[in-house]
């Protein structure tokens, strides 16, 4: 009987929730604040890479960023994307000026699951680590049971943001 | 965007008619050569308009190794995703999944079947960036007609709305969020060649139901699922065939299809995800399942368990880390008011569970890892009682409760890459049910997942 | 206040409805005029034989001799080929057609050559040993003469006498409605009704008996005659409306079979003919429901068997004591299912329980266990009253 009564009123409250809360991601200004909040400039940055080098494919061309502080380099921000599962995954990753990530921000899921990988506790996994590290799914950063696709992918596309890091931008002033 | 559009189908419009290749047709190909440069043109333009920048899909998929230099000219969009539709929030993405069997009983070698057992398309459209429809459409074993033995189903089918990054809505035909495999039930995401038994049994393989579903995730790890939705039609349940000893709840689902309506039932789960690589949570799933039957017939019918009520629930626990993955689940079923029910069913060959359970413990280890591919060899153990305890009747009439099958199942993955998997495995039943086609046996298989 | 308001809408509601309630009792239906027809003796060439003459509504609308089977033409003396069948229930049965795994299904008369409840009322108006119209003409000019006709007109057109095939459709027609609409073609008010019902308790024996009709390892007649209600709530009819060849034994009682040649083979013939080549088929007849099954004369499609327990006997020791049921040839073997051609006696049913079986083995039921299902089956009589136990099915019946 009580039953009848929660499809109207999940509807009404799904109505009201709908005017309070739009749907509200970090833009990639407000990633790059939270990042770095000390940062004087994010100075764009253009280089070709050697996709094959680093294993990645042809073609790949991530947005970077040099952070400056008052006090010199403070570190890297990359956005970049991804597939979860047949959507995008946007995501920003920041990097100290010794390359160690300090931080992994989604900035927009499209799909229906999998969302999970927005979950704090997964992403850092990622802090402090670097170039040298596996950053492998199911070694040292562990999967999430029903979003394997997107922890896959996005330990992938991080993984490869690190080794551009190390092999173009750590030889770059 | 519409026009670059516009110029990807007239250029793929050119190139068909360039195909029967007319020897004296250059003005033509020129012609397709000027839109194709066009199209690039209008390509890169795009993606300049557009702060993000994508990957090609090859990049998400790939891992580690390099893959071959590119030949595909950048006008060309990768077969099945539209990745820069993609990135711009109109995008119509397919995926899908498949999977093929060979099963062979060892006692009963002329049993042994090969089936295409699923083939399965899905996709997502999105119309705008915080709602979309997402669908899944499948066939089961490969011919589905009035004559064959195959079906042809909708899996899942709802509008999802998004009200926040962390919590939205869906309305329509979801999967239920119960198990760890209902939702989740690629081929690729399981080990063994079969989906466990428990998961089959117990809760109903694929087990679908319409309405309408909150979720959502909280910051501190929680994942919440809470929806009001069809139940399961106890009219349906046929004491004659041994579907309902296979599978209870998979002999009275009703899948959206004219489904009586007159019961729902809600849903609710929670899983803590807290810790990587730790899923520890459960669900219920609980409503009244009679249906008003009794007052479906023009005749004083009287259908004895119109009050008769569902639940189940279910507790797991996976960890997964490093090489490891280790996973326990138990889940248990009642059904009320099944007495007058069954007692009209006296002597039939399947009376209506009082009570139904199930629950296995799984280890696998990826023993071996080279480029893409992984060798994961898995044991799992079940057990599961798809009657354990029936109402009770007059004395005399007593329906005793089934025996608890267990079956062991030793087997290993062999994912050539993280999305195509070769299967090998044994299975040792307790006791043997050819009317269920349980008895040891040996299981081959093949799934992908794109 | 509320109960003035109740009463006043109580009342507007009757004087509405008052000139509507005159009507329906005075005008003729076609349900009304079937009423008519189904107990009209003149409308046959003996001027003494109607429907109800052998579908007997005090004997659940079927005969209530023991012959096997029945006689009609002009002096009632023309032998039927045919045991009659109750039409109890009937108003349920769906049309004839193959089901996906080739089973045939459904239809009327024990052939399923008629196709619905108004196809099954033509030969039995028509037919020589039967009410023995001859032709459409020949029922027409009877139904003309009879106190209804006006009311027939009334019905179906001022003029309609004047299409002799009309009036035989039209009759037809309002025999259907009649059993479609009076309740008591499917009253649902047997004993085993009121226990679906919860109304009451079956006893231990009748219990014991629905059980062992409904095991698949005992009687396992619950296969064909269905016990369970469908998925829509409809009470079970005790059939599945398919086709048995059960190897009954020939009835020498039936005139027609005095002639060697001659074989009743249900859906291949020879009363049935779309499907002559299908001999595969041959043998096979009709399901009957099994609600009032204990007020039958006669059972089976050749009334071979005179009573019950006979019946459920054969059921049970056809193939373990063959040499009760059938004659010997003549080198003193049991010829086993004579009323088939030899040639095609492997059609007879020997694969399901209770036919599994060879001779010298067990029968699925005991002597005991007879008489729990025959208990069980009493239970399946209509008009059940529960403060004497006992069942007529007469006793909704309007006189």
């Amino acid at each position: 009987m009580r039953a009848r009564w929660l499809l109207p009123m999940g509807a009404g409250a799904a109505a009201v929730a709908q005017v309070a809360h739009a749907v509200q991601y970090l833009t990639v200004e407000q990633a790059q604040r939270a990042a770095f909040a000390n940062a004087a400039a994010f100075v764009p940055v253009a280089v070709d890479i050697d996709t094959a080098a680093i294993g990645a494919p042809a073609g790949w061309k991530p947005l970077m960023w040099r952070v400056q502080g008052d006090a010199g380099a403070l570190g890297w921000f990359f956005e970049d994307a991804v597939v979860g599962k047949s959507e995008l995954i946007t995501y920003t990753l920041a990097l100290d000026a010794s390359g160690k990530i300090t931080d992994l921000e989604i900035l927009d899921y499209r799909e229906s699951h999998g969302g999970e990988v927005r979950l704090a506790a997964w992403r850092n996994q990622f802090k402090a680590k670097s170039a040298t590290d596996p950053v492998a799914l199911d070694r040292d950063i562990r999967n999430i049971s029903g979003a394997t696709l997107s922890c896959r992918h996005l330990t992938e596309g991080v993984h490869r943001l690190l080794q551009l890091y190390a092999h173009v931008l750590a030889a770059k002033p | 965007m519409k026009h670059r559009l516009l110029a990807l189908a007239i250029a793929a419009w050119g190139a068909s008619l360039a195909m029967p290749a007319h020897a004296d047709d250059a003005a033509l190909k020129a012609e397709v050569e000027a839109l194709r440069a066009e199209v690039a043109e209008l390509k890169a333009q795009v993606q300049q308009m557009h702060a993000v920048q994508v990957a090609p899909a090859a990049a998400a998929v790939a891992q580690a190794a390099p893959p071959a230099p590119a030949a595909t000219p950048p006008a060309a969009p990768n077969p099945g995703r539209s990745m820069a539709d993609a990135a711009t929030g109109n995008a119509t993405s397919l995926w899908g999944y498949g999977q093929l069997d060979y099963n062979r009983p060892t006692a009963r070698a002329a049993d042994a079947r090969a089936d295409l057992t699923r083939a399965v398309l899905g996709f997502n459209h999105e119309f705008n960036e915080t709602t979309r429809v997402y669908g899944e459409l499948e066939w089961e074993h490969a011919i589905a007609s009035a004559d064959d033995a195959g079906e042809s189903e909708v899996e899942q089918l709802f509008v999802e709305h998004a009200l926040s990054p962390n919590y939205g809505v869906r309305v329509g035909l979801m999967l239920v969020p119960i198990g760890l495999l209902n939702e989740h039930h690629e081929p690729t995401q399981f080990y063994g060649v079969e989906r466990n038994f428990v998961e089959q049994a117990i809760i109903p393989s694929t087990w679908r139901e319409g309405g309408v579903a909150g979720y959502g995730t909280t910051d501190s790890g929680f994942q919440w699922d809470l929806g009001v939705v069809t139940s399961p039609d106890l009219g349906k349940w046929d004491p004659t065939s041994l579907d309902g000893r296979e599978s209870p709840l998979g002999s009275i689902h009703q899948e959206l299809q004219l489904s009586k309506a007159h019961d729902l039932s809600i849903w609710a789960r929670l899983n803590w995800l807290g810790v990587p690589g730790l899923n520890i949570g459960g669900a219920v799933f609980a409503g009244k399942i009679g249906q008003d039957t009794s007052k479906q017939f023009e005749g004083d019918a009287n259908f004895p368990a119109d009050n008769s009520r569902l639940l189940v629930g279910e507790a797991h626990v996976r960890w997964q880390s490093g090489p490891w993955d280790f996973t326990a689940l138990y889940t248990r079923g009642s059904i009320s008011d099944t007495q007058d029910l069954n007692l009209s069913f006296l002597g039939q060959p399947t009376p209506v569970p009082k009570s139904f359970w199930g629950g296995y413990a799984q280890g696998a280890w990826r023993a071996l890892e080279w480029n893409q591919s992984s060798l994961v060899p898995f044991l799992r153990y079940e057990a599961f009682n798809t009657g354990a305890a029936y109402a009770s009747l007059p004395q005399g009439f007593e329906i005793p409760a089934l025996p608890t099958q267990r079956v062991w199942t030793a087997g290993v993955n062999y994912y050539l890459t993280p999305n195509v998997v070769f299967k090998f495995d044994y299975q040792d039943f307790r006791y043997d049910d050819p009317a269920l086609n349980y008895g040891n046996r040996f299981d081959l298989g093949l799934g992908f997942q794109f | 206040m509320r109960n003035t308001f109740e009463k006043t809408l109580l009342l507007v509601a009757l004087v509405a409805a008052a000139p509507a309630l005159a009507n329906a009792a005075a005008a003729p239906t076609a349900a009304s005029l079937g009423d008519e027809i189904f107990h009209d003796t003149s409308l046959s060439s003996s001027g003494r034989m109607a429907c109800s003459t052998c579908h007997d509504p005090a004997n659940a609308h079927a005969q209530d001799n023991d012959l096997s089977v029945q006689l009609g033409g002009p002096d009632l003396a023309t032998p039927g080929f045919r045991a009659v069948p109750s039409l109890r229930y009937m108003n349920l049965n769906i049309p004839f057609f193959f089901a996906n795994d080739g089973t045939p299904t459904g239809g009327f008369t024990r052939d399923g050559g008629a196709r619905d409840l108004v196809a099954q009322a033509h030969t039995p108006l028509l037919a020589a040993h039967e009410m023995d119209n001859v032709d459409a003409a020949g029922f027409a000019a009877r139904l003309a003469q009879t106190t209804y006709a006006d009311a027939f007109r009334a019905v179906f057109g001022a003029n309609v006498f004047a299409y002799p095939e009309t009036v035989l459709l039209a009759a037809e027609f309002a025999l259907s409605e009649y059993q479609r609409t009076d309740p008591e073609f499917h009253p649902f008010d047997s004993k085993f009704d009121l226990f679906l019902q919860r109304k009451l308790m079956l006893s231990p024996q009748e219990l014991r008996g629905f059980a062992l009709f409904n095991r698949p390892d005992k009687g396992n007649c619950a296969s064909c005659h269905t016990s369970t209600r469908q998925s829509d709530g409809q009470p079970p009819v005790f059939t599945d409306y398919t086709y048995d060849n059960l190897g009954v034994p020939r009835n020498a009682e039936i005139p027609a079979n005095a002639d060697p040649a001659y074989f009743d083979m249900g859906l291949c013939g020879p009363f049935r003919t779309d499907l002559a080549a299908r001999t595969d088929l041959c043998g096979q007849f009709k399901v009957p429901t099994l609600r009032n099954v204990a007020t039958r004369h006669v059972f089976f499609h050749n009334g071979a068997f005179h009573d019950l327990k006979s019946a459920l006997e054969f059921y049970v020791q056809r193939d373990t004591d063959p040499g009760k049921w059938y004659p010997l040839d003549a080198e003193g073997r049991v010829h086993k299912f004579d009323d088939i051609p030899p040639l095609l006696a492997r059609n007879v049913n020997t694969t399901e329980a209770p036919y599994n079986r060879k001779p010298g083995q067990a029968p699925a039921l005991s002597a005991a266990e007879i008489d729990d299902v025959i208990a069980f089956l009493k239970t399946l009589t209509d008009g059940y009253d529960p403060i004497t136990n006992t069942a007529d099915p007469a006793r909704d019946v309007t006189p």
